[in-house]
């Protein structure tokens, strides 16, 4: 490992500060975690290491701890040793090993540091192993023990704390809804078009990733176009809007249930029937896949992604594209909790092929694709910018090849990676989100909005 | 003793099935809350397609990239399971054609010579001998050294005694070691297909946005 890329403090003062009681604590909580798929996952990696290539870390590295067998055994040793009779006897002969001082700096540097929880590795797995939720499960364990990297955990504790990731405040939120709403009004030359707040008993919530407010507003003018092209009855909320959950990539179930929790507070608060997750991948894979059982209920209400409503409202005709607007060559990045991990896979193609003149897909894509090596919290954590940018050759190649001259991506962590990489290996590109590049298609038809609108306000 | 040892092989088996149930009893005393989440795609589906396609090197890029090992590998099973078959058929005791023993052989062989290759490429590649335990070569040993006997045996009986001997012992050594695969792998592609089906992200026909 290059010592550059080492974890250093405050890391280190505090593992070497770890009393024997924190390792128990891990151990326990690592066990609460662990359920039936996981503990079979733990006994059947076969070290034949054919994962190896399917991971954009080996594949840049090409060194034994970036090969996704070695993340994954680095928690299969612990459990071995803890929770199986050949491990507690025999360990030295199956490998295992006691969760010390040693395998906890290697857990924080392979399971935080080299991993995405993209999940790739576990599509070309021989045995299927579910490597990604072993990997968070790993993290879990050292979540308890308060040993998640600074920046990702002060990302989870800025939303605990303020109700969203960025620490807005809530007047800063309402200011931004209100100068939006006016731009939208001139841009629809309509005075009435509004961007809804607290409006109770509207279809639908919309949530945002809270970046959108403060570096991205375009994202949020594209929905907001969108919804008042298609006549939609919808709302934000003043209080809780934030899709994203660094619970997930964390590993604390608990802080991330609270999370969940606060958008379900919105819904039940504004009476509303589908919850609409923004264009976020790891926002779509926890409120959408893992919210429910993070807090042991089935929702009262839908769950979609805004790329499903887009693609419906292009489906049904209720919005039209002009394709000839978006002339430049598009292609897409999917991202891996929306794609591969959340099964929404289609709808942003459709949506792209119905708004664009030119779009192509980059190879390999789909559930296939790389990962652009910002998940897993890496955009968080400092600690690992070095790493986040080599693994990210990869996709910034892939890019280059298509030989667009637009990135779309249906995700606002993935956008801050690509924007990076596009500076980094000087791709000359524009990066935008799906919704973005349908908005600057629309066709607004006034005659269509209203009888839309008046239809569901009825 | 070859009686003894035939009784030997049958009791080490009804060992090792008793060891992996109570391996899987074990697993399943992990618990698991049941699933909240509204599915978007079929459970079977995502089963079927983990156990076909799934399995495919066109579909799997890690079989496509080291498609000789993954050659190797379905060889080296296919022949295992011609020894299991083998070691039954001596059990039971049957005897069985020159054709059927013939396919025997040539299963048995092509799985020598691939446990053998997977063997050497343990230990030669860096990465793969460094995330190895001496569990994963020894299991590797005694599988071979169990096929290479029953080749034998099917040519002159004289190594039966060993043979059997030999089964016994890989037989217990099955829950022990790496070898529980041959039971795990069933399980972890049942979950694998249930989760990927469940999300409707595989098979990929489950996901086409109607048009
Ligand atoms: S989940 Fe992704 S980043 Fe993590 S080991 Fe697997 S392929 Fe690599
Ligand atoms: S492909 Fe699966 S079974 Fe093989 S080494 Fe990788 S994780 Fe283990």
């Amino acid at each position: 490992m290059n010592n550059k890329e080492a974890v250093k403090d405050p890391f280190e003062e505090k593992i070497s500060n770890l009393k024997s009681e924190d390792l128990r604590k891990a151990l326990q909580i690592f066990k609460e975690k662990i359920n039936y798929d996981y503990a079979a996952f733990l006994n059947t990696c076969v070290h034949c290491g054919l994962c190896a290539e399917s991971c954009h870390y080996h594949l840049t590295y090409k060194d034994l701890k970036s090969l996704p067998a070695y993340k994954l055994n680095l928690v299969i040793k612990v459990f071995k040793k803890n929770f199986s009779q050949t491990g507690k006897r025999i360990s030295r002969w199956v490998g295992a090993e006691e969760l010390n001082h040693h395998v906890v700096k290697e857990w924080i540097d392979s399971l935080f540091g080299r991993c995405t929880l993209c999940g790739r590795c576990a599509l070309n797995c021989t045995m299927g192993i579910n490597i990604p939720y072993i990997i968070r499960t790993g993290r879990s364990a050292l979540a308890a023990i308060d040993l998640v990297p600074p920046g990702l955990q002060s990302t989870v504790d800025t939303a605990l704390r303020s109700g969203n990731n960025m620490g807005i405040p809530k007047e800063d939120w309402l200011e931004t809804i209100e100068w939006l709403e006016e731009e939208l009004q001139q841009d629809v030359s309509d005075s009435k078009a509004r961007l809804p707040l607290d409006e109770k008993g509207a279809g639908m919530l919309y949530t945002i990733n809270p970046r959108e407010a403060m570096f991205f507003p375009l994202s949020i003018s594209a929905a907001g176009k969108i919804f008042y092209a298609a006549g939609e009855s919808w709302t934000f909320s003043s209080d809780y809007y934030d899709v994203t959950n660094y619970g997930l990539y964390s590993g604390d179930d608990e802080a991330a249930g609270i999370m969940s929790e606060h958008l379900i507070m919105s819904m039940k608060k504004l009476r509303c029937h589908t919850l609409v997750l923004a264009e976020c991948g790891h926002g779509f894979n926890s409120n959408r896949w893992e919210a429910p059982e993070w807090l042991s209920r089935k929702y009262g209400f839908e769950v979609k992604s805004i790329l499903q409503i887009v693609a419906d409202y292009i489906r049904v005709g209720r919005i039209d594209l002009d394709p000839s607007r978006n002339k430049k060559i598009v292609t897409l990045h999917d991202p891996c909790n929306l794609v591969r991990l959340g099964g929404i896979v289609e709808e942003q193609r459709y949506i792209l092929k119905h708004a664009t003149a030119n779009f192509v897909e980059m190879t390999p894509n789909r559930e296939k694709n790389y990962c652009c090596g910002g998940g897993g919290g890496q955009l968080a954590m400092t600690l690992f910018t070095e790493r986040r940018l080599k693994v990210g050759k990869i996709k910034a190649d892939q890019i280059r090849s298509t030989g667009a001259k637009v990135v779309a991506t249906p995700c606002h962590n993935c956008i801050d990676q690509l924007m990076e990489l596009n500076k980094h290996y000087k791709l000359g590109v524009e990066i935008k989100t799906v919704c973005e590049i349908a908005a600057d298609a629309l066709v607004i038809n006034k005659k269509k909005t209203n009888t839309f609108h008046s239809l569901l306000s009825s | 003793m070859l009686t003894f040892l035939r009784y030997g092989v049958i009791i080490s088996f009804f060992v090792c099935t008793i060891s992996l149930c109570i391996l899987v009893l074990k697993t399943l005393l992990f618990g698991k809350k049941p699933l909240h989440s509204e599915p978007q795609g079929v459970e079977n589906k995502g089963i079927l397609y983990a156990f076909g396609k799934g399995m495919m090197p066109w579909e799997k890029e890690s079989a496509a990239r080291h498609l000789p090992t993954y050659i190797a590998g379905i060889l080296y099973h296919s022949g295992i399971f011609a020894g299991l078959f083998y070691i039954l058929l001596l059990v039971i005791p049957f005897c069985p054609s020159l054709f059927l023993i013939n396919a025997l052989r040539i299963l048995m062989l092509c799985g020598i010579a691939c446990g053998v290759a997977l063997f050497l490429k343990r230990i030669f590649k860096t990465t793969l001998k460094n995330i190895s335990c001496p569990d994963d070569f020894a299991s590797n040993i005694l599988v071979d050294l169990f096929l290479f006997l029953a080749l034998i045996d099917t040519f002159i009986s004289i190594v039966r005694p060993v043979l059997l001997f030999t089964a016994i012992l890989m037989l217990l050594y099955i829950p022990v070691g790496k070898i529980r695969h041959c039971f795990f792998f069933f399980y972890s592609r049942i979950l694998f297909g249930l989760f990927y089906g469940r999300r409707g992200i595989l098979p990929q026909k489950q996901r086409q946005f109607k048009v």
